[in-house]
């Protein structure tokens, strides 16, 4: 790529990454500063560089009503959405990734149209039925709506990954009399581990941080991470040590799985958008 | 014959939650939009008054408007910002890695989050952003507060966002694209600019296009990052078109108004989906 390797054209890149990369982490760094600053310190003007980190700020949000649940929830639901995602989509990544099954690009455009639709379309209807069934308020009932957008991404995500898998291994199982779940889970998904990490971590990604629906489907007992972290927005013009510390924790987890598994993340993204 | 009947089985699940998740709320939301239904209350047919009421009412077409100018702005930022940091990031020998990492940060934090940090930033008086830019003599505006900075705002804390999700693909596109045209253009001599402009730019345009048309329709979904900094005003000035579902369905709790607006803004997301769907077909079909 580079044409003219000159030392004076070297070093601008150099320039702009860091920029960029002051620009991307500096909102992130000074919501930190401010979570460990006390109150007077958040509000000085000019603002505070120097000063010694307090942890009550954790501490308060930690132990606001519900918040640690809250956590909790949030985690279930990416567990069991990944699970369900898993058990559905694999099956069915191996399914499309063969070429003469029938329905095959109906189904294809079906995963697009159903990752792409406005939220509010089905949330009104699932809504009405979740309050029927009693799924309405329910971790299970946010992890099987998840499925609208964690499935369909799924599919696509392993489809690409099953397609690098030369299909002589299938047939030679086949041979031996192995059934096509058989191949599917103790052939296909062993090799395609790492694609499986990739897809299960952009899942919870997602998960984690969607608040939309989880606005409109819960209330009170399976509230998650996000809802709790919206309502410390009121206290924009009190508390924003507080409000600061709960932005934190809820960055927190999806940080680390960034700078641990930042090649996946770009390789699944990558896949994910150009096919 | 007989396996390929068995072979269905595999894609039956997968089937079977899609359908609950998109064909039944699509026909429920179809069949709510023409009703007069408040919920708690008695529900009556009123066919398309619902429709007609969103279309020549003041708020959907304001949100619309609203949310068009926003994914508009954000998209053509973001994929402009992108190509230019992949361009320049992919000359980098040393720290690639970690310059990545770093980047794909703001990727990883939930919208809510996102918002309440730059509530924070941008807090006219006691925001970091007002102060620094008070030490260089300017005065910061009131960003979220007036009507005229609020959605430009929207689209900058979106673009902090955003940014690194085209930065990422069209870096690794720009890696896997060969190496013999770019060679060829260096033996005719051609200009930097004439390499991008005629070599770089044609090679990356399915990219380009996927990544446009995906930033579009998740742009024009616009939620969390409203709801958490602005909640739509200051008098509607960025209101989105899943806020307004949000306010007419949850606040007003008139459902059949806020299915019609669904199925409306459902409607014009399908078109894209088809444009799509069009040009990729013409780019080669690879299934």
């Amino acid at each position: 790529m580079s044409v003219l390797p000159s030392s004076r054209r070297a070093l601008w890149p150099y320039l702009v990454a860091a920029v960029a990369v002051a620009i991307s982490i500096f909102p992130i760094f000074w919501i930190l500063t401010i979570a460990l600053k006390t109150q007077v310190e958040a509000f000085a003007m000019p603002p505070v560089w120097f000063f010694k980190p307090v942890w009550e700020n954790f501490a308060k949000a930690w132990s606001s009503t519900g918040f640690s649940r809250a956590f909790l929830n949030s985690l279930m639901i990416c567990a069991l959405g990944n699970a369900i995602a898993l058990g559905a989509g694999i099956p069915a990544a191996y399914y499309l990734n063969r070429r003469h099954v029938p329905a095959r690009r109906t189904i294809l455009i079906w995963l697009l149209i159903s990752y792409m639709l406005p939220e509010f379309l089905f949330i009104v209807p699932v809504y009405v039925l979740f309050q029927s069934i009693g799924l309405y308020d329910t971790v299970i009932g946010l992890a099987l709506v998840y499925q609208v957008f964690t499935l369909p991404f799924t599919i696509w995500l392993m489809r690409a990954f099953f397609a690098d898998i030369p299909e002589a291994l299938a047939e030679a199982a086949r041979l031996e009399g192995a059934s096509t779940t058989r191949i599917v889970w103790t052939i296909y998904v062993p090799i395609a581990a790492p694609g499986i990490a990739a897809t299960v971590i952009l899942n919870s990604i997602k998960m984690w941080n969607e608040l939309t629906i989880a606005l409109a489907l819960t209330f009170d007992k399976a509230q998650t991470v996000t809802l709790a972290v919206a309502g410390f927005r009121g206290y924009a013009s009190i508390d924003w040590g507080a409000m600061s510390a709960a932005s934190i924790i809820i960055i927190l987890p999806m940080a680390l799985f960034a700078i641990l598994a930042q090649r996946r993340i770009v390789q699944g993204l990558s896949l994910g958008a150009v096919k | 014959m007989r396996r390929d009947k068995h072979i269905r089985w595999l894609v039956a699940p997968a089937i079977a939650l899609l359908a609950a998740g998109t064909l039944y709320p699509i026909v429920y939301a179809g069949y709510l939009s023409l009703l007069h239904w408040n919920w708690g209350s008695e529900e009556s047919f009123v066919g398309l008054r619902n429709f007609e009421r969103i279309l020549t009412g003041r708020s959907f077409p304001k949100a619309l408007a609203n949310t068009f100018y926003f994914a508009i702005c954000a998209v053509v930022i973001e994929t402009a910002l992108g190509l230019a940091l992949a361009l320049a990031i992919n000359r980098i020998r040393f720290g690639a890695g970690l310059v990545r990492t770093l980047m794909i940060l703001p990727l990883m934090v939930s919208g809510i989050a996102v918002a309440l940090i730059w509530k924070v930033m941008l807090d006219p008086t006691l925001g970091i952003v007002n102060y620094l830019l008070s030490l260089i003599g300017i005065a910061g505006p009131a960003w979220f507060g007036s009507v005229s900075t609020a959605m430009p705002s929207i689209i900058m804390i979106d673009t902090w966002w955003q940014t690194a999700f085209t930065f990422i693909i069209l870096s690794s596109a720009l890696k896997s694209l060969p190496a013999e045209p770019f060679e060829a253009a260096r033996l005719e001599g051609a200009t930097p600019w004439q390499t991008f402009r005629h070599v770089t730019l044609p090679m990356l345009k399915p990219v380009l296009i996927t990544i446009i048309i995906f930033r579009t329709i998740d742009t024009l979904k616009v939620f969390d990052i409203i709801f958490g900094t602005t909640g739509g005003g200051p008098l509607r000035a960025t209101e989105s078109v899943q806020t307004l579902a949000y306010q007419t369905a949850f606040r007003s709790y008139k459902f059949g108004e806020s299915a019609a607006i669904a199925v409306v803004f459902s409607l014009i997301i399908l078109a894209l989906c088809m444009v799509y769907l069009m040009i990729d077909t013409d780019n080669g079909e690879k299934a």
